[in-house]
């Protein structure tokens, strides 16, 4: 039952009620024309009955008796209105409650999906990290053994390019301080001996 | 002093103490002062006999080594030009050791090179330590090295063979420690 259905029953009500008090006043009054003698008589009985029905109490009971149906009425309606409220709250806290949680479940259902995505994406982030890094310290690794390599490379070749610098200098610093020039000059007059014609050959061309 | 004929002159020589252009050159002015010495003795004595002034060693071992009197003009005048034309006309050499030679090294080496070489070939020493043993001969264009350090260097194929057999015994690949 809706307001529209209460504003009709009580237009019904009211118009009833008009139409009763409009009729009461009707039979109340007594028309002009009317022939007098028997008329006048019946109409002044009718009056005098109307009178003494209608009286004051009566009326006031009327008055009281369509009050009190208009207040039951109005009660009624009132209840009806009150339950069809109650009614009408409950499915809609119903309804709301079922749209929230669905929405809810909805949103949470979406969330955790883009979480699991997000996370997904993190994983194949990292992982795509990881075989960079991998690739990366091969590489570097790769990079690092082949410098060493060279480096080990380079200095064997140091030290065979200046082997005789080395051993010379070792042998200087074991056993220089004893080597006297006297004991040299065999060696050193054996090399001038084997370079000899060399030595003239140089001097008589530079001469 | 023995007394030289002119007539046969003997080729002079050069003594071995005499071994580079430094002491040439202190004998050639020592010749001069003396031809100046006794110059002027001779002037101021009016024709009486001079002594000899006082004369290097290196000096006396010339004119030993050649039977020369100084005192007499002719062979003053023979050891001028023989001092003279080895100034200009002998090859000089440069040897350097790691060590400054002593006297009886210098005297065999001269008496090496003086035989072998040039009779009168004239030597500047110098001195490089890091040669270690041996020398290094500098002559009119070429250098010579005996340096112990070369001579490593020369055998160095050798020197690295044996290193990879020792290696190979020992089970370590050549070049670690």
């Amino acid at each position: 039952m809706t307001i529209w259905w209460l504003v009709l029953i009580l237009a019904a009500i009211g118009s009833a009620g008009i139409a009763f008090v409009w009729l009461a006043v009707r039979i109340g009054r007594t028309p002009q024309t009317k022939a007098k003698g028997v008329d006048e008589s019946y109409k002044d009985a009718a009056e005098h009955d109307i009178e003494h029905l209608f009286n004051e109490e009566f009326r006031e009971e009327l008055r009281n008796r369509g009050r009190l149906h208009f207040e039951k009425i109005i009660s009624e309606n009132a209840m009806f209105l009150q339950q069809d409220l109650r009614l009408t709250t409950s499915q809609l806290n119903e309804y709301m409650k079922t749209e929230i949680t669905t929405r809810l479940k909805d949103e949470f259902g979406k969330y955790e999906q883009s979480i699991m995505d997000a996370k997904q994406l993190a994983v194949e982030s990292i992982q795509k990290t990881n075989v960079a890094i991998e690739e990366q310290r091969k590489l570097l690794s790769q990079q690092v053994q082949q410098e060493i390599l060279a480096d080990k490379e380079e200095t064997i070749k140091r030290f065979e390019a200046n082997m005789g610098d080395i051993v010379n200098h070792y042998v200087l610093a074991a056993i220089g301080s004893q080597i006297d020039l006297n004991d040299q000059l065999e060696y050193i007059l054996g090399e001038l001996e084997s370079n000899k014609k060399a030595i003239i050959e140089d001097i008589r061309s530079g001469a | 002093m023995a007394h030289k004929s002119s007539a046969d002159p003997k080729p002079l020589k050069l003594p071995v103490s005499v071994a580079g252009p430094a002491d040439l050159g202190r004998l050639i002015r020592e010749a001069e002062l003396i031809d100046d010495t006794l110059l002027q003795l001779g002037l101021r004595s009016g024709g009486k006999e001079v002594k000899l002034p006082k004369t290097s060693r290196l000096m006396d071992q010339v004119a030993d080594l050649n039977g020369l009197n100084l005192l007499r003009a002719n062979d003053r005048k023979a050891l001028r030009s023989f001092l003279d034309g080895v100034k200009k006309a002998s090859p000089v050499m440069h040897m350097s050791f790691s060590a400054d030679p002593g006297p009886d090294f210098m005297d065999k080496l001269m008496t090496w090179l003086r035989r072998e070489i040039h009779p009168t070939v004239l030597l500047n020493i110098g001195l490089q330590p890091n040669i270690g043993a041996g020398c290094i001969l500098r002559t009119t264009n070429k250098q010579f090295d005996f340096s112990l350090r070369q001579d490593f260097a020369g055998k160095r194929d050798l020197l690295l063979q044996k290193i990879a057999g020792a290696g190979a015994q020992t089970g370590t690949p050549k070049g670690e420690a």
